[in-house]
This record gives structure tokens, sequence and C-alpha cells, in this order.
């Protein structure tokens, strides 16, 4: 297994602390898990009329998923400390297994977010890829960009390991973002493909809509599970699809979700594997078991970033201060943070 | 520790899971600015309230119950500090009192600082000094939490009112002869009422052999070697007996007084000459039967006698022990419930007769399960009247409601072990120098032989202590069926 990019963020890790010592640092007043959604709309979205009735599949499948998550822990008078965490879980026998990288905690700056992120890109690119953006990133959108890349090489990895598996991604198979280069994505649907391995990717959150209503929200009069099919979705470049796209209600009740599957697999092998992961895993409000924990394992909880908390205050001697909260100051109880201002 | 909360006298501190504290423990919070200290003692500890904690602990769990099998590749070893964080506990301590220039003051109307306070263990002993427990007469209880000794001054058992109580088989009469002993090594006069033949070994060894109590300790048994000749009687203690022992009427008790007063005028007090006269006394059938019934039951109970020579032992044991110290006790193990009654009534009076005439200076009387043979109108008596005659009582029982709620309040000393019952602990609470929280929290949790020490003898300070063993033959075993089987 190639360990290079959790061997490079343990590095960086560890530099970007070492740059902290005896500082002080205040608790991040707004604890709010950073998710990405990057999407791309376009005019001509269509869905076929006709679901495409799932039967489960019960040939035994190892189902397994990926998904990461980071988090502001604090700031500092220079920038900010992040944490970082992945985790991949699998299905067999009947029984879950996870792996759980991280946390990885980083103090990052204006001054070197730039070296940070091409650093950890450069271990994960290989230098092949373009490197982009560096200089336009924001350092509130850090924390994602580097989960996005421990998210890349756990779902490469994972491609890599796994045989005739189902592989299940948190979000779309869109690429050509910063942290999602098409090549990139397109190695790891290669790799997973050679190996007999399908892709199914889950969005939780879309905005793609038809005549203004969600795609998600659209239900047709028909008994899960089944799929709807999506047609005439093209994105602005360097927006890339690397999926089909489905509406995919897998289990009674209203809930539905936009569910990306390798555009290269023929569309009997795109049925199947859903039909496989209807017949291998635990599927709850039309959303996979295995993919669900995968977000609880990497999640933090209030407990975690308090341990973090702790962590760096022992071990970097960063003293905590508590600045008061402008919002809290100003507003009083109407003032609830950033997010409602 | 960092101190979290104060509501009242109870004070909240987080501790850290390397800080180790137990409830029944000490602590000093120090405010070196306002050159003062909390002296709080531990009455519970609890979970602090972490944030995230039901994630946490949800996440550990998702697999219908069973622990999700995983790996952690935890470079940074963030997961020791994770259960650091959720190991955290608050302790729950009541504040007992204030130290300001090396004097304690019950006070606790002063707030610490929360950021700048030191929080740290107080060791018994720093304790007992700043408290001044000292004695003379030491008596060592055993061992406290932080293995050093719990002393405490027979003194402080003087004059007092206490009460040793808790479950069966936790070591309450382990205690009373503990402190017995001690007393009687302070050359001081013990009367025990024994209801199961338990004190009558005091004198042995464990192994059977006589031990340094063997010459003052002094067995009587009503009807054997503890009797009573009615001339040693006085009216009044006879009457009590006839009255609140055997349940005899107003109008037969008047006709008995003459009777008793014309015997007596003649010098004819003795079991057959009183037999004679109820017998041809001039009074209504009723009243002779009723008197005959009561003066069979006297004779009956054989502990009332006509040879003088045969009854003058608990005198002598008294005025023996008066001298060097001793205890007597009244073995009441094989003696009928309205036999044991008379004997009570008759020894209390006895010995009221005795300390008030100062031929005795006081005595301390042990009583265990006191309500099986005290009437319902000497509990006051004992609290009060009989206190300043010089009757200092020790209440042993199991069964805490039978205590009334009065000598509760007026105890001056709390021996408390286990129990787990609320409704016991609801009654032990109603102490005065208790507080229902302390007893409710620390006696339940209570293993065997460790207890609550409450009251003057430790100054107010509760003290958990682990009775020390006595090498004394033990007799309050119970007798078991399946003993040879096991």
């Amino acid at each position: 297994m190639n360990t290079t990019l959790p061997q490079r963020l343990i590095e960086l890790s560890l530099h970007s602390l070492k740059n902290v010592q005896n500082q002080t640092f205040q608790l991040n007043q707004q604890n709010v898990q950073q998710t990405n959604s990057l999407e791309t709309q376009t005019n001509a979205l269509q869905l076929k009329p006709q679901p495409i009735p799932l039967k489960p599949k019960r040939e035994e499948t190892i189902v397994a998923a990926v998904d990461t998550s980071s988090m502001k822990i604090g700031e500092t008078s220079t920038g900010m400390l992040i944490a970082v965490r992945g985790a991949t879980i699998w299905k067999q026998n009947r029984y879950y297994k996870y792996m759980r990288l991280g946390p990885f905690i980083f103090h990052i700056t204006e001054e070197n977010k730039k070296e940070l992120y091409n650093t950890l890109q450069t271990a994960y690119f290989n230098h092949q890829h373009e490197r982009t953006h560096h200089g336009l990133i924001n350092l509130l959108q850090m924390p994602t960009r580097i989960a996005n890349l421990l998210e890349r090489w756990l779902q490469t990895m994972l491609s890599k390991t796994v045989n005739n598996s189902l592989i299940l991604f948190d979000g779309s198979l869109t690429s050509g973002t910063p942290d999602t280069p098409t090549q990139v994505m397109k190695e790891i649907l290669n790799t997973a493909r050679k190996r007999g391995n399908s892709v199914l990717a889950f969005s939780k959150m879309t905005n793609l809509r038809v005549n203004g209503h969600l795609i998600t929200e659209i239900v047709p009069l028909h008994k899960p599970p089944y799929m709807l099919e999506t047609t005439g979705l093209k994105p602005r470049p360097p927006i890339v699809l690397l999926g089909d796209v489905y509406v995919a209600r897998l289990t009674t009740g209203n809930y539905a979700f936009r569910l990306d599957i390798d555009k290269e697999v023929f569309s009997e092998q795109k049925v199947e594997a859903v039909e496989k992961l209807l017949g291998n895993d635990l599927l709850s409000q039309s959303y996979p078991e295995t993919l669900r924990l995968s977000h609880i394992l990497c999640t933090f909880t209030a407990n975690e970033v308090i341990a973090m908390q702790h962590f760096i205050a022992r071990k970097y001697g960063l003293k905590i201060v508590n600045r008061p909260d402008m919002h809290r100051l100003l507003f009083g109880p109407f003032g609830k943070g950033d997010g409602n201002s | 520790m960092k101190l979290y909360k104060k509501e009242g006298n109870i004070i909240q501190i987080l501790s850290f899971p390397n800080e180790t504290v137990e409830k029944g423990n000490y602590l000093l919070v120090e405010d070196a600015e306002a050159g003062k200290a909390l002296i709080v003692q531990v009455i519970d500890v609890q979970f602090a309230s972490i944030p995230g904690i039901l994630e946490e602990l949800l996440r550990s769990l998702p697999d219908g119950g069973e622990l999700i099998q995983g790996e952690d590749f935890d470079p940074l070893e963030i997961a020791p500090h994770i259960t650091y964080i959720q190991d955290a506990s608050i302790l729950i301590c009541k504040i007992r009192a204030t130290v300001e220039n090396e004097s304690l003051s019950p006070s606790s109307s002063w707030l610490p600082s929360r950021s700048q306070s030191t929080i740290r263990k107080l060791s018994i002993p720093t304790l007992f000094k700043l408290a001044r427990i000292d004695g003379r007469l030491p008596i060592v209880l055993g061992g406290t939490k932080d293995s050093s000794l719990l002393t405490i001054d027979a003194s402080s058992l003087d004059g007092r009112l206490n009460i040793i109580t808790g479950k069966k088989e936790t070591g309450k009469s382990h205690l009373s002869k503990l402190l017995m002993l001690n007393l009687i090594g302070y050359k001081a006069t013990v009367v025990v009422f024994d209801l199961n033949g338990e004190y009558i070994s005091l004198g042995m060894t464990a192994d059977g052999k006589r031990n340094a109590y063997h010459d003052k300790t002094h067995v009587l048994t009503p009807s054997q070697n503890f009797k009573v000749a009615l001339k040693q009687l006085n009216l009044h203690v006879l009457l009590e007996i006839l009255i609140h022992a055997l349940h005899l009427p107003g109008t037969s008790a008047r006709e008995f007084r003459r009777i008793w007063q014309s015997l007596k005028e003649r010098d004819m007090l003795n079991l057959h000459e009183l037999g004679e006269a109820i017998r041809n006394w001039h009074c209504n059938n009723h009243v002779r039967d009723a008197l005959f019934s009561r003066f069979y039951a006297l004779v009956n109970s054989g502990f009332f006698t006509d040879n003088i020579a045969e009854a003058t032992f608990l005198e002598e044991c008294l005025f023996k022990a008066k001298e060097q110290g001793g205890a007597i006790i009244i073995n009441l193990r094989n003696t009928s419930p309205i036999d044991r009654q008379i004997v009570v009534e008759y020894l209390l009076g006895k010995l009221v007769d005795l300390l008030t005439s100062w031929k005795l200076k006081a005595v301390f009387l042990f009583a265990e399960e006191a309500h099986i043979y005290l009437r319902e109108t000497y509990w006051d008596d004992i609290v009060t009247r009989m206190r300043h005659f010089g009757i200092f009582t020790t209440f042993i029982t199991n069964q805490p409601d039978t205590v009334r709620e009065n000598i509760y309040r007026q105890a001056d000393n709390i021996f408390l072990f286990n129990f787990t019952n609320e409704n016991d602990l609801e009654v032990v609470s109603r102490a005065a120098r208790v507080d229902a929280e302390t007893v409710k929290s620390i006696a339940r949790d209570l293993p065997p032989h460790q207890c609550l020490v409450l009251g003057k003898v430790v100054k107010d300070f509760p003290m958990v202590v682990k009775v020390k063993a006595l090498d004394v033959k033990t007799m309050g075993e119970t007798r078991l069926f399946f003993k040879e089987m096991n």
C-alpha cells in the first residue's frame, strides 16, 4: 500500500504545529463541520419518466465506502488550527470493518497555506497533474481542500485494493475542480473498473432541478426501489461529469438521492451494481449503511474537538484564550454566528 | 482539578482520570490571593457532562449493539486525549469549613477564585491537625482511605448520645465492642444490654484464651447469676415494672402500693409474704386476680429471690467497675420478652438510684436493638433525664426506623454503616449533626466494616473509616443449617 499521502500529512501536520508553540489560541466560536458541495446546473436537464425498477441481488459482494471530514478547531493570531480525518469502511460477511486515518491537525497561515497544499498535492498527484489555483485558495477553504485531498487518496487506495466490489463515494462524480482534477478521478474510476469494481456516488444534497423542482423531490407513482435516469446534464468546462446521474429511491419513504454511476460501465452493469447494493447492505432512508458509517466514523464530535484542543495545549503549549464572540457581544441572543449574519 | 461551580454549600470540581479522588475524601480549595481556603468533602463522583459524549458512544455501537471492528491510524495519538476527556468526572463536594490564618470556621459564604484557586487532596492527619481532633484518651477506630489512622478522643463519647446503625452484617457490634473495650481501658463503667449473647466472650481472645479485659468483663444472666431481692427494690421501680412491663391497671397498682407499704412496715418484704398478702388483702376479686397474675409473672421470671446473698452480684460488679473500669454485660439471650422488660426496667431504675446517690460516677450504656425491650417513655428519658444523671447511651440497631426521631435529632455521634434502602437512609439523615446528602450518598456505597463517622468525635468532619480488627472471641455469628456442608 502506498502511504505517501498519510506520511506527508503527518510530516506537514507536525511541521505546521511546531511553528505555533507557546502562542495563544482562541476556540472556534462556530464549530461547523466543513462540507463540500460543488454542482453544476444546466438548463437541459430532464428526468426520464419511466423508473428503472430494482430487485435486490443477494450475490455476496463487498460494499466499501469512503468519507472524510474536516474541522476548524481554533484560531491563532496568524492563522487557524484545523483537523482532518478520513474513514474507509467495508461490509464483508455481514460484518462492518473500518480503517480510520487521523485526525491530522494543521496550523494553517497565509504564509504556509500555499506550501502546505502544494506539498500535499505533489505527494498525491505525483507532479504529473496540473496544479492550479494555489494562490487563490482562501484560508477558510483550506480545511475542505485538505480533506478532499485525503478523500481522493483514500478512494484511490480503495479502488486499488478491492476486487468485484461496490465502492461508495460521498458526493458526485464531478471532476475538474481544483482538488478533484479530471485526470485523477478518471484514474480512480479506471482502476476500479479494471478490478471489476463499480463506483456509486451518493450526494446527500443536490441543486439539480427539472422545471424548477429538485430532482430528488420528483416522486413518480412507483413502488421503491427504483432509479430515475437523467438526461441532458452538460456541465460547463472545466467541470466534467464522469458518471451518469440518477435519482435513487431505494426504500419506501420520501427519501431520494442523487446517484452518480461510472459512465464507462454498461447500463446493465449500473443497474446490477445498485441491485447488489440492495442485496448486500442495509438501507435506511434510501441511504446505504456503509456510507452512513463512513460519515459517522470520520465526523468529529464535540468531545474529540475538546480532546484535540487539549492535545494542542499540552503538547505545543498553546494557551487557550476566549476572545468575545463579536456576534454574541453585539447582538446578544440574536447573534448566532456568521451563518445568520 | 478545577473549580467548576458553587451552589449553596455544595461545590462541583472537575477532576481528570489521573487524579484519583473517591467519595469521602477531603480536598483543600486554596485561594492564595484571598488568603483563605475551603475544606470540602467529596460526597459524590459523577461523569462530567462532556459535549458530544452521546455521539461518541453511539458511534462505537452502530452494528446492532456489537462493537464495530476496525483499525485506527492515529499518528498524533489523540485517542488518549479523547478518553482522558471522556473519563473526566465531576466531584460533588460539601463545604465543611473555611481555613483562614490556620483557624477553622464553618463559613461557606465566600467564593474562591475559579481560575486561580488550587485544589489538592487534604490528608486526614493534616485535617485532624487543622480541626484539632486529638485526644488525651485516644481510641483508634481504624484506617481511613488514605491509610492513616482515625483516632478519636474517648472524652468525646463522655456525656454523649451515640447511635451505631447499619444493615445486617456490616460490623455494628464489632465497632460497639471496640468502643466498649477502649472505654474500659480508660476505667469507664460500661453496661451492655446484650440481646443475642454477642458480648459474653469479650474477655477471651479469638483463640479462646483470656485477654486483658477478662477480669473487667462481668456477664450477668438474669435468673442465673443476676437476681434481685424484693428488699433491695424501691417501690417505684417495682411499680414501673408492674405498670410498664406487666401492664398492671392503675386501680390494682394502688392496691399493690398499699400491700407493699404494709409489708415494708412489718419488714416482711419477700416473695412468700407478698403472695400471702395479696391472697388475704381485702379488695375487689378482679384486683386480686390482676395482682396475682403479675405476682406469678414476677415469680416465674426467676429474676426475684428472697436470698439476699444471691442478689448482690450486680452492685459488686458495678462497684468493681467503678474502681478499675469494667463492663457489665446483661445477657438477655435466653430471656423471654416480658422478663427482658422486667430486667431492663429494674436495671435502669437501679442505675438511676446509684447515680443519684453518687455511688456511681457515670455509666456508658450500650443498648442493642433497644426497641425490643425499651418501653416508649424511656426513649425521651434516656436522652434527657438519664443523661443528666450520668447514663450515656449508645444505641445499636439495624432498623433505624425503630429509634425515635428525637433520638436522632439529639444524637451527638453517629457511626453509620452501609444502608442501601432509601427509607433507612432517610431516617438517619434526620439527625441534626448530619446533612442528608452526605448520609445518602456515602453510606449507600460503604463496604462492610467501613463506617461513616459523624458528629462531635470527628468535630463534624464526616470520616469514612475501616474499623480495625479486634482480638476477641466473636459470638455474634448466626447459626447456619448448611454450615457443615459449605
